[in-house]
């Protein structure tokens, strides 16, 4: 069974189509990247798929089971995590209570009025993990809104990996960082689980040929070529339409 | 409403650490034991004057510190929770002395009533955020407040009155004392503060600040966000109808006035003046809004003109409140 299974996804805000009849599926384990210009429906297509969003007509399975729309909890829940393009963490507490509250979400004590959070030490220890999965276990006690923004970023997929999913989804992971960082950052993804499958979402072309084994490239919501790096690269649609002689 | 609609940065919001400094929690400790002393042994030395602030004083602060659980930890501001106050106080006249039930059984059933009432509305009121928010739940005060201006059986206008005070005779005293009565607020203050405080480190506490901090984010975390925001909509309700069981139990009284929306503004002003986010924030800012109002009272008739100009002084100058400033300042001291 697939991880991921896309069968003609629609996507219209009022007269306009942000995706247009996308057909899309993504075996387990595979790094997979989306690419395209800027308006192309990449992140349409991450908000839809997380079910922030619902689609216009089209379903989204993942691991064979419909995504319930207006639900992300349940989408995480399902083993689909997201980070975010932007980032999105909670912002004037502790890197350590970041990860503690993400962690705590898959804990029975998550409901619980009368117990004090750090009596959950399986919980701190998973959130710990993260940490150091991502290289952070240097800044635990540190607010998040005293790392550097390479620190976030890391952060952002230090978070999307406590839920323990089985499909990482990646919104422009390296956008704004500096070339150390991103180096960084690669060697961090490539270093996850192999069972992992990853979509990611990027357009430094230099991310996507280090990540990803498989491409999708989008223009204007429609799917354009499915393929290898190699594939990808010396395909003409794709230099004209997106890449550029550089990457040919 | 976030925290940035209270005119702050969330950055301005107090980090929420696992652990803290020996020496912290030492000082911490002292100041604690020394205010509790004071607290404690106030009868003893204080006017009845100084004591009846001091009760006041104590219902406001559970009354603000139940606001509190949704402004500072769950980051909604709801001009609406006064009409828990009222339903708290209704409750427990109807209880005692419309029904004739012991204390012991009104109480109870008066809180459960009331957090029910409440989860019924917030279904409706979480689903929306900000100004909405507000609105929505200011709208339910005032018309809880109309009902209660028009119901007969609770007297209208006139309210409901002969509200006893708890049956202490057992324990060979009696509540009509001021300093027994003194005693039994603090005692169920203190009980309500400890309460929060648990809640508030829980988990589920957490997840409120994390609600606060970022609600998108919290639910790709795989969290049910309006199940949390209903939960502490409702608890916050129960406080608040706490403070109201002992207001009505203070004044011997209760009446449609204890449910206008100028008393949820006045809690939602303790809990700025004292600092959101802080626990003991809500009565620290009941204490000087207390004090602050009755000297004024003293020496103008048109004390709310200058309560006016020392609140916006506080916002200006203690952005964080009270507390938020204290800590702040102490934190750049070490």
């Amino acid at each position: 069974m697939s991880a991921l299974e896309i069968p003609n996804l629609r996507k219209a805000f009022g007269g306009l189509e942000v995706i247009a009849n996308l057909n899309l599926t993504v075996p387990d384990g595979e790094r997979h990247a989306v690419i395209g210009p800027n308006g192309a429906g990449k992140t349409t297509l991450f908000n839809l798929i997380t079910g922030w969003q619902p689609p216009t007509s089209g379903e989204i399975r993942i691991h064979g089971v419909p995504v319930r729309q207006g639900r992300p909890d349940l989408v995480t829940r399902g083993g689909l995590s997201r980070s975010f393009q932007k980032n999105m963490l909670l912002e004037s507490i502790t890197v350590l209570e970041n990860l503690r509250i993400a962690c705590q979400a898959f804990h029975p004590s998550r409901h619980s009025l009368l117990r004090s959070r750090t009596e959950f030490a399986d919980v701190i220890r998973k959130a710990r993990r993260a940490a150091e999965q991502m290289h952070l276990d240097t800044c635990l006690d540190r607010n998040v809104n005293e790392l550097s923004y390479g620190q976030k970023r890391q952060l952002e997929v230090a978070v999307a990996l406590c839920a323990e999913p089985k499909i990482l989804l990646m919104d422009e992971p390296a956008a704004g960082t500096s070339p150390d960082e991103r180096a960084n950052l690669v060697k961090l993804i490539n270093d996850l689980s192999p069972d992992l499958t990853i979509v990611l979402v990027e357009h430094d072309m230099d991310v996507v040929f280090a990540i990803c084994d498989v491409i999708t490239v989008l223009s204007y919501g429609k799917l354009l070529v499915t393929g290898t790096k190699d594939e990808i690269q010396s395909n003409p649609q794709v230099i004209e339409a997106y890449l550029g002689q550089h990457h040919a | 409403m976030s925290a940035e609609s209270l005119g702050r940065k969330e950055s301005e919001f107090q980090p929420l650490k696992l652990s803290t400094s020996p020496d912290s929690r030492r000082v911490s400790a002292a100041l604690f034991v020394l205010t509790g002393a004071v607290i404690c042994a106030l009868p003893s030395f204080a006017s009845g004057y100084a004591m009846t602030l001091a009760i006041e004083v104590m219902i406001a602060g559970v009354f603000a510190s139940g606001i509190n659980l949704l402004i500072g930890y769950a980051g909604l501001v709801s001009l609406g929770q006064a009409m828990f106050l009222g339903l708290g106080g209704y409750g427990i006249a109807i209880g005692t002395a419309l029904l004739g039930w012991p204390l012991w059984v009104s109480a109870p059933i008066t809180l459960v009533v009331v957090a029910m009432i409440a989860a019924a509305i917030g279904a409706i009121c979480t689903r929306t955020r900000g100004v909405e928010f507000l609105l929505i739940t200011l709208a339910f005060s005032q018309m809880f407040c109309g009902a209660a201006i028009k119901l007969r059986w609770t007297n209208g206008s006139d309210g409901m009155s002969g509200i006893p005070r708890p049956d202490l005779s057992r324990l060979g005293l009696s509540a009509d004392s001021p300093a027994v009565f003194y005693y039994y607020i603090l005692t169920v203050s203190a009980l309500a503060l400890l309460l929060l405080w648990r809640i508030v480190n829980s988990p589920f506490g957490s997840v409120l600040i994390g609600i606060r901090e970022n609600e998108r984010r919290v639910m790709s975390m795989g969290y049910a966000v309006a199940n949390y925001k209903l939960g502490a909509f409702a608890l916050s309700a129960a406080f608040c109808a706490v403070a109201g069981i002992l207001q009505a139990q203070y004044t011997y009284f209760v009446n449609p006035d204890s449910m206008s929306w100028q008393v949820s503004g006045e809690g939602v002003l303790m809990v700025i003046i004292g600092g959101a986010n802080v626990i003991l924030g809500p009565f620290i800012g009941a204490a000087v809004f207390v004090i602050v109002k009755q000297a004024l009272s003293l020496i103008t008739d048109e004390y709310n003109l200058f309560f006016g100009i020392f609140f916006m002084l506080v916002v200006a100058f203690f952005r964080g409140g009270i507390l938020g400033t204290l800590r702040t300042l102490i934190g750049k001291w070490r």
